[in-house]
C-alpha cells in the first residue's frame, strides 16, 4: 500500500473542506436562514463520521497503512479519532448554536471555523509525517484562535484571542524547529516505512544523538503545550475564561482530543523503540500537570477558570496512561473520549448560566442554581462528579483504567501522586456543587437573567449525561474494543 | 575555510534563540509576533541546510509548506493584533491584564 495514491485515505477531510466551501458559497450567494447552515454543517460532519466509521470497520486491528508517499496513515487509530472528533464538533455546534445564530451573517463563518478545526484535528491524528502533522496542527489552531475572539464586542474575548495566538504560535514554532532538528539528525520527516524515523530509531547506530534528542524534546514541548500539560499550561486559564461561553466547550474538548491523538502516535509509533528515554519525561510531565492543575484550581473563584485548571490536571491523568506506551493507548482513548464529553457538557452549563457570549462565570452566578434551574444544576453536578472521579461515572472508570495502565508499567509513584490529587480535587468540584445547592444568591447581587437553554444545548447535556452514566456503569465493552483496535 | 552545512545549522540555532528570547522579553505584540516569524525561519534554514547536506529534497519541500502556513498565520495574527489595537490604542501585552488569577 505504501506510496499508492488514494483519496479515500483523506476522505473525511475532503468532506469537511467541501462542507466549508459550500457553506460559505451558499452564505454569500443566497443569504439563507440559519437552518440552512445547520443542514450543510450537519451533512459535512455526518459524511466525515460515516467515512471514519467505514475506515474503522475496514482497518481496525490491522497494521497501519500509509498513503501519499507516507504522509497520511490509515488505521484504527485515525478512524477512531474521526469517530470522536466529528460528533464532538457536531455537539459543540449545537451547544454554541444560539451564539452562532446571534452573530448575524457572521454566524456562517463561525460554523465554517468549527468545521475547519474538526478537519485539522482529524488530520493531526491521521498524519504519518511531521510536516503533515504541522499542517493539521496549524489548520486546527488558527481556527481556534479566531473562535476564541469571535465576539468582538467584548474586551475579554480579544485579550483571550491574542494570548492564545501569541503563545500558540510560539509553541508551533518550537514544534517546527524540533521537527527540523529531527530531520537534520535522521534525514526524514516520515514516521513509518523504510527510511522513516521509527525505522531509523530502531537501528543501533545513531549519528548526531545530541541534535536528535534536542529535536525530540522541542517537538514534545510543542505538543505538550497544545494539550496544556504543566508547565506549558499558562495560556489555558486565560483563554478558557476569556473565550465566549459557547465556544469554550468545543475549544477545550477538541484541543485535548487532537493534541493527545498526535502525542500518542508520535510517542508510541515513532519513538516506541526508544521508550526508555521518553517515559520518565512523560511521567514527570504527568505528575506536574496533576499537581499544578489541582492546586491552582482550588484557589479559583471563577467556574470557567476552575474548569481550565481542572483540564490541566486531566491532561496529567491522560499522560499517566501514556507512560505505559502502546499498552496504554486504549485506556488513553477511553479517558479522552469520556472527558471530552464531560468538559463540553460542563461548559455548556456555564454558557447557559453566565451567558454564551460572556467570558467570566464567577461562583456568585452559580449560587442557588439548584432552585432556579434544577435540571441544569443536576447536569452540572453529574459532570463535576464524573471529572472528580466518583464511582458509577465514566470519570471513575477512566481513572481506574489509566492508573492500572501506569501500575502495569511500573509507575506506582505516579499513580500515588495522581490518587492524592484526585482526592484533593474533590474539594473544588464539591465547592461548585455546594454553591449550586446550599448557597443562596447574595442580596442585591446582579445575577444574569434566568439561565437560557436552547434545544441544541439540551441535547448536548442529555448526550453528555447518558454517556457519562452508561460508560460509568458498564465501561468494559468500550474499553475492550479500544484496547483491541489500536496497534499503531 | 569552507562554509559547511554545520555553520548554517548553527546560524539557525542562533536565530531560534534570538526569536525565542524576543518573544519572551519584548512587550509589544507586533514585535513578539515578528519574533515568532524569526523562529519559523530558523526552522526553515535548518530544513534547507540539512536537506542539502543529506542530499535529499525533503527539506526544501518542507520549507514550502512552512512558508504557506506562516503566511496564513500572519493573516490571522495581524487581524487579531489590529482588533486589539483598535480597541485599546496600544499593542503592549502589559495592558492586557483583564484575565488573571
Amino acid at each position: 500500500m505504501n506510496g499508492s495514491l488514494t483519496f479515500l485515505s483523506v476522505a473525511p477531510e475532503i468532506a469537511l473542506a467541501a462542507a466549508v466551501v459550500l457553506l460559505l458559497l451558499v452564505e454569500v450567494t443566497f443569504k439563507p436562514r440559519a437552518w440552512a447552515w445547520a443542514v450543510v454543517a450537519g451533512a459535512g460532519l455526518a459524511a466525515g463520521t460515516a467515512l471514519s466509521a467505514w475506515q474503522w470497520v475496514a482497518h481496525r486491528g490491522a497494521d497501519t497503512g500509509t498513503f501519499w508517499n507516507g504522509m497520511i496513515a490509515v488505521d484504527g487509530f485515525a478512524a477512531l479519532a474521526g469517530l470522536l472528533v466529528f460528533p464532538l464538533a457536531g455537539l459543540g455546534l449545537m451547544s454554541a448554536w444560539r451564539l452562532a445564530a446571534s452573530q448575524g451573517r457572521r454566524g456562517a463563518e463561525f460554523i465554517a471555523l468549527v468545521l475547519l478545526a474538526a478537519a485539522g484535528a482529524h488530520l493531526m491524528a491521521a498524519a504519518a509525517d511531521f510536516i503533515m502533522l504541522f499542517i493539521g496542527l496549524e489548520v486546527f489552531s488558527l481556527s481556534l484562535y479566531v473562535l476564541a475572539g469571535f465576539t468582538r464586542e467584548r474586551v475579554d474575548a480579544d485579550e483571550a484571542s491574542l494570548k492564545y495566538f501569541l503563545l500558540g504560535a510560539f509553541a508551533s514554532a518550537v514544534f517546527l524547529y524540533g521537527v527540523a532538528l529531527v530531520f537534520a539528525a535522521t534525514g526524514s520527516t516520515t514516521f513509518y516505512g523504510d527510511g522513516g524515523i521509527a525505522d531509523y530509531l530502531a537501528g543501533t547506530v545513531i549519528f548526531r544523538p545530541g541534535v536528535l534528542l534536542a529535536g525530540l524534546a522541542l517537538l514534545l514541548v510543542g505538543l505538550a503545550f497544545k494539550v496544556s500539560a504543566a508547565p506549558f499550561h499558562v495560556w489555558a486559564p486565560d483563554v478558557y475564561q476569556g473565550a465566549p461561553g459557547g465556544v469554550t466547550g468545543f475549544l477545550a474538548a477538541a484541543a485535548k482530543v487532537a493534541g493527545f491523538a498526535a502525542l500518542a502516535r508520535v510517542l508510541t509509533a515513532v519513538l516506541g523503540a526508544r521508550a526508555d528515554d521518553w517515559v520518565p519525561a512523560v511521567a514527570v510531565l504527568a505528575a506536574a500537570s496533576v499537581v499544578v492543575g489541582t492546586l491552582l484550581a482550588i484557589v479559583q473563584d471563577d467556574v470557567k477558570r476552575l474548569l481550565a485548571y481542572s483540564s490541566v490536571a486531566h491532561a496529567g491523568f491522560i499522560l499517566t496512561a501514556l507512560v505505559a506506551g502502546r499498552g496504554g493507548v486504549g485506556d488513553m482513548w477511553f479517558y479522552l473520549a469520556t472527558y471530552a464529553v464531560q468538559v463540553l457538557g460542563a461548559f455548556t452549563v456555564a454558557a447557559a448560566v453566565s451567558g454564551d457570549r460572556a467570558g467570566r462565570s464567577p461562583l456568585a452566578h452559580w449560587a442557588g442554581l439548584g432552585r432556579r434551574a434544577p435540571w441544569l444544576a443536576a447536569a452540572m453536578t453529574l459532570m463535576l462528579l464524573a471529572m472528580a472521579g466518583i464511582p458509577l461515572t465514566a470519570g471513575f472508570a477512566g481513572k481506574v483504567a489509566v492508573f492500572r495502565a501506569a501500575i502495569d508499567a511500573g509507575y506506582l509513584w505516579l499513580v500515588i501522586v495522581a490518587v492524592l490529587a484526585t482526592v484533593a480535587g474533590l474539594f473544588f468540584y464539591l465547592r461548585v456543587i455546594v454553591a449550586m445547592y446550599l448557597a443562596s444568591p447574595e442580596e442585591g447581587a446582579s445575577l444574569p437573567a434566568s439561565p437560557a437553554v436552547g434545544w441544541g444545548a439540551r441535547f448536548v447535556l442529555a448526550v453528555a449525561a447518558a454517556a457519562t452514566l452508561v460508560f460509568g456503569i458498564a465501561p468494559w465493552p468500550l474499553l475492550e474494543v479500544l484496547r483491541d483496535a489500536l496497534p499503531l | 575555510m569552507t562554509v559547511t552545512a554545520g555553520w548554517y545549522l548553527a546560524l539557525a540555532a542562533v536565530l531560534f534563540v534570538v526569536g525565542a528570547s524576543g518573544l519572551l522579553l519584548r512587550r509589544n505584540a507586533l514585535v513578539m509576533f515578528m519574533s515568532v516569524e524569526i523562529m519559523l525561519n530558523a526552522a526553515n534554514l535548518s530544513f534547507v541546510a540539512a536537506g542539502r547536506q543529506l542530499g535529499v529534497l525533503d527539506g526544501q519541500a518542507a520549507v514550502f509548506f512552512v512558508m504557506v502556513v506562516a503566511a496564513a498565520e500572519v493573516v490571522v495574527g495581524l487581524a487579531i493584533i489590529v482588533t486589539v489595537f483598535r480597541r485599546r490604542a496600544t499593542a503592549s501585552v502589559d495592558d492586557l491584564a483583564g484575565l488573571k488569577g
